[in-house]
């Protein structure tokens, strides 16, 4: 009975352990991956597990660290963000179907007040005799952006990897950023935010953007907290047909979660662009125009939805 | 002017000391009083649940507010008019307007800034623009300027205000008690002597030449406020000239108003005489005709190319939606005023008042015109939102709260012009002795 | 703590006995689970299984955090036990194979890993299981840029060869695997090799142009997941270079343009101090009143 109990605790004790065990034992370069973190001090303590080939081998506890959730960022490592990234997205307009899988998934994650969304999808035509689509709009995360540039107290800022975040701690709520913005990106809190009281009370975190707060602006931050962790914003993954790709310019590579390719290839061989280009802001989202699409335009049955706020 | 020779000194002073209120003088506070309370309510209730209070959504991000904040700089530039340039160019017979202007020009920088905190979304957090401002941002410069402005406006109220001061301590009974001691804390000291005029004059001329050019970026920058945008309407690089050319216009009009009710409130047809009417009527048809300029070159050149982005923005203040506010706006701020005006007939005390009434008024409007219109025709479609964000009509908390604004301002003119000689007693008399002499 | 984690295990067991209690008297519509379990086998070393939960909603799969699973080596009684593990909010359980599963672990060449739920308040008890034969996989390279993965199975104690398995041969990357050419996957010869060309030139690596190769087998029926890395200088030196303290008018209040300060310090420097003097003015009028 003893030897059961201590073996039954034994188990426990590495089921525990195991969710980021793996993570701890490769050696992923990758340094979002805690547990490959340099200056992992060996704690002496050994614990036994087995190999492929069957053989037991001993490692060290303390490379089997639990899953990190990462320390809550500070505001200061939230306003620098993460060097030598530049996080670009590209959207492919051939595919999207205005299934609004996106808009869903980042209106819940980042609790956005019903009837606002930081995701916009328009029926677009440019002009009368060209072809109708849909397009996704998230905030382009310019690389000039005009909206950082008119905030009076720093309230809205660009950071070393290329995403734009709001701190709502200190946003007056002037909305000159809204007035700046040409891709109507930005969305405001007019009244108090429609949210439960326990995400209410979260400290805010400019990575998530959670909390918002009554009296701030609100806008898509490019899943800073996920990006931060190595994956995907939640409108890329929620897209059922793989419309937004999302990855690091600088290692030139983009991926929906299931199909990955060289940015500069794709945009090259598809003819990628960007939005209001002429305006000199330097988006960072990029869009594969609608040729060879997938599906025809549909207007939509519920156009031009409209709720009551 | 020629009365005045015949006046004596003592009847001037008079004539010129602060009056009690009469009858209509209180119900007039009266009602403005009420005003600033629903205003104060409203503003409360803003406080309490938000902005949704507003009738401003996504799109529309700035209303009447904003509309109002430009309303309030515009005219707060007469002081620098009426004062300081007239003063500087020796235009004598401006010279009893120039306390008006500028107690016009003081409250109304005062609500400019207070309709601002009004528009913020978190006005608990105000000392973030002085803890963390960003000297990039066009609001940073504007807080800076309006700030210096106000601090200019009221040197230039109170320097030239010593010698009267002086003249109102003579009369203790007629001021009260409360009055005739805030008469000795503000300016006991001014004893009149050459060695005090000289510093005074010289401490005006200075104030004058300084507040030119702050009263020019006061306004500017806050044009800049919309042209360092890129949406259509104000994306123009004219907006600077625009809106100093009305600011000066809306000035002189509030004047003309001003100087019309103090006259027949206070009795003061020997110093507010026709002349002063008729000159400054020559003043406001100049203005407006400057401004309508500059309103042909603000719309005319746009529909001329007609760009995409602001060909609905154009089309819908011409003959859309926004057409019939638009032209009554350019009728009544502008064209009526200059027919009135370009006529002798038209340059008697009575239509002055109504066309400096009508430019005022106008002139509000146009600034909702300036702001709002603009705000529903974005670049990108307006798809996919709540009904309420296709338009935009203040709610009552708005129109309360702009109009207790409004209130305030009168309030706060009121009230200074009940303190203070309206007139420059000091001034008149030195006149009337250099015209006697 | 050993006390506490008897005690932990009581409590936790009669918590959730109590609930079960409640539902047989309740006549609940209790949602129905799907399991999946997993075999990884990362870069030859510690093996471990994963457990997904899903539940279908509205026709649709959804994960389903906050479910205790049991693991279980080829058979789900107390001496097979993995470990207990709860489902993270993204559906996911992972654990390692301890030391102490050695004899059975060894025991053969293909293995059974099942996952069971007792069911609780919402959901009804349910099981997942998946048969993998023991294998690894192995990457090396050419000096022209070749890449080759071999996979083994293991068969009666030896490894062998494998053919016909798909392998994915990519670049790591940040958030995905990019792959070195056009062809998404390639097949084992009888050899047990795949080998693709890299065709990736000038792909930003480190500062010293090193990028991590990885071969994977993704979702074998056979073998589970596999896979394995290596790190190779055939990438684009990298060094990012930071443009992020430069004055713009877009950067943070510390780093605003240098024309700008000296454009907005002055002027206020000049008007305040005309200011300031005009005030100071007024304090010698003063004085020079009280004087006389």
């Amino acid at each position: 009975m003893k030897s059961e109990n201590n073996s039954r605790r034994e188990f426990l004790f590495t089921g525990l352990l195991a969710a980021g065990a793996v993570v701890g034992c490769s050696p992923k370069k990758d340094v979002f991956e805690a547990g490959a973190e340099p200056g992992v001090v060996a704690s002496g303590k050994k614990v036994k597990l087995l190999s492929v080939d069957g053989q037991v081998i001993e490692v060290d506890e303390a490379f089997l660290k639990p899953v990190p959730e990462l320390p809550p960022v500070t505001n200061a490592e939230a306003r620098l963000g993460i060097a030598g990234k530049k996080f670009v997205m590209v959207i492919d307009l051939s595919r999207c179907k205005n299934l609004r899988k996106c808009q869903e998934a980042c209106d819940r994650e980042h609790h956005v007040n019903p009837g606002q969304h930081w995701v916009k999808v328009y029926p677009m035509q440019d002009a009368d005799h060209t072809s109708p689509y849909w397009e996704p709009t998230t905030c382009m995360h310019c690389d000039e952006p005009p909206c950082v540039k008119v905030c009076p107290v720093d309230a809205t800022f660009k950071r070393q990897d290329g995403i734009v975040l709001i701190d709502s701690d200190r946003c007056i709520g002037c909305r000159f950023c809204m007035a700046a913005c040409p891709y109507s990106t930005r969305v405001f809190n007019w009244s108090a935010p429609d949210i439960s009281a326990e995400i209410a009370k979260l400290p805010y975190s400019c990575e998530t953007s959670v909390p918002q707060k009554k009296g701030t602006v609100g806008k898509c931050d490019f899943c800073a907290d996920m990006t931060r962790k190595g994956e995907l914003p939640h409108c890329v993954s929620a897209c059922p047909n793989g419309t937004f790709f999302f990855g690091d310019m600088n290692e030139d590579t983009v991926s929906n979660g299931s199909e990955t390719f060289r940015f500069s290839d794709l945009i090259r061989d598809k003819a990628g662009y960007r939005l209001m280009e002429d305006l000199g802001t330097k988006p960072s989202v990029y869009y594969l125009p609608p040729v060879s699409r997938n599906f025809p335009f549909e207007p939509s049955v519920d156009s031009d939805l409209k709720s009551k706020i | 002017m020629e009365n005045l020779q015949s006046l004596e000194s003592e009847k001037i002073i008079q004539d010129l000391l602060p009056q009690k209120f009469g009858r209509k003088g209180k119900i007039f506070i009266g009602v403005l009083l009420a005003f600033c309370l629903v205003g104060l309510f409203a503003y409360y209730r803003q406080l309490r649940y938000g902005l949704v209070v507003t009738s401003m959504r996504d799109y529309v991000s700035w209303g009447i507010y904003i509309s109002n904040f430009v309303f309030f700089v515009a005219i707060s530039l007469v002081g620098s008019l009426i004062t300081a340039v007239f003063r500087l160019a020796n235009v004598e017979w401006s010279k009893p307007l120039t306390r008006i202007a500028e107690i016009i020009a003081v409250a109304a920088i005062i609500f400019a800034s207070l309709i601002i905190i009004v528009d913020m979304g978190s006005p608990e957090r105000f000392y973030n623009l002085f803890l963390y401002g960003r000297i990039q941002s066009p609001i940073m410069w504007d807080v800076i300027v309006i700030t210096t402005y106000f601090f200019i406006s009221l040197l230039l109220l109170y320097y030239p205000l010593l010698p009267d001061i002086k003249i109102l301590l003579r009369f203790k009974e007629k001021s009260g008690k409360g009055l005739h001691k805030l008469y000795k804390f503000l300016g006991s000291y001014w004893k009149e002597s050459p060695k005090q005029i000289k510093l005074s004059d010289k401490a005006i001329n200075i104030l004058c030449i300084t507040i030119i050019p702050v009263a020019f970026s006061i306004h500017t920058v806050t044009s800049w406020l919309f042209a360092t945008t890129y949406r259509p309407g104000w994306d123009s690089t004219n907006f600077g000239a625009y809106f100093i050319s009305g600011a000066f216009l809306v000035g002189a009009g509030s004047v003309v108003v001003a100087m019309y009710i103090f006259r027949k409130a206070y009795n003061l047809e020997n110093y507010i005489t026709p002349k002063h009417f008729e000159k400054m009527g020559r003043i406001v048809v100049l203005l407006a005709l400057l401004y309508l300029y500059f309103n042909i070159n603000e719309y005319l050149v746009p529909a001329f190319k007609m760009k995409k982005s602001e060909e609905a923005h154009l089309l819908g203040l011409f003959t859309g939606d926004y057409a019939p506010l638009f032209w009554f706006a350019i009728l009544t701020g502008m064209i009526i005023p200059i027919i009135i005006l370009l006529f002798k007939k038209g340059r008697k005390p009575v239509p002055v008042f109504v066309a400096g009434i009508m430019v005022v008024v106008g002139a509000w409007f146009k600034r909702y015109l300036i702001v709002t219109p603009t705000m529903l025709h974005p670049f990108m479609p307006m798809y996919n939102v709540p009904e309420s964000y296709h338009h935009y009509f203040p709610s009552w908390e708005e129109w309360a709260i702009a109009l207790g604004s409004l209130a305030g301002t009168m309030l706060v003119i009121t009230i200074l012009g009940r303190i203070f000689p309206i007139i420059p007693i000091q001034e008149t008399l030195n006149e009337q002795h250099e015209t006697a002499a | 703590m050993k006390l506490l984690h008897k005690k932990l295990l009581g409590l936790l067991s009669i918590v959730l006995l109590i609930p079960g209690y409640k539902a047989f008297s309740q006549d609940a519509q209790k949602g129905t689970l799907s399991i999946a379990i997993g075999y990884y086998n990362e870069n030859n070393q510690i093996p471990y299984v994963k457990a997904k939960v899903k539940t279908k909603v509205d026709g649709r799969f959804k994960t389903v955090a906050g479910i205790p699973l049991k693991l279980y080596l080829n058979k789900d009684s107390a001496g097979n036990l993995i470990a207990q593990v709860v489902t993270n909010d993204k559906g996911e359980a992972a654990a390692i194979i301890p030391a102490s599963l050695k004899s059975q672990w060894g025991a053969g060449p293909s293995h059974s890993f099942v996952a069971t739920f007792d069911g609780n308040k919402k959901y009804d008890a349910a099981t997942g299981d998946v048969t993998v034969g023991k294998a690894k996989i192995e990457i090396d390279t050419t000096s022209d840029r070749k890449i080759i993965a071999t996979v083994y199975e293991m068969k009666d104690t030896a490894w062998k060869p494998v053919k016909g398995v798909d392998v994915i041969v990519a670049i790591k990357r940040m958030d995905a695997d990019l792959n070195v050419n056009e062809t998404a996957t390639f097949s084992t010869d009888s050899t047990g090799k795949a080998s693709a060309d890299f065709k990736r030139d000038s792909l930003a690596g480190d500062a010293n142009g090193n990028i991590t190769l990885v071969a994977k087998v993704e979702d074998n029926d056979q073998f589970g997941n596999l896979s394995i890395q290596k790190t190779v200088p055939w990438g684009a030196k990298f060094v990012p270079v930071n443009t992020f303290d430069r004055r713009t008018l877009f950067a943070t209040r510390d780093k605003a343009p240098i024309w700008l300060i000296l454009m907005a310090t002055s002027i206020i420097v000049v008007v305040w101090g005309i200011l300031i003097g005009l005030v100071v003015n007024l304090f010698k009028i003063k004085k020079l009143g009280q004087e006389a």
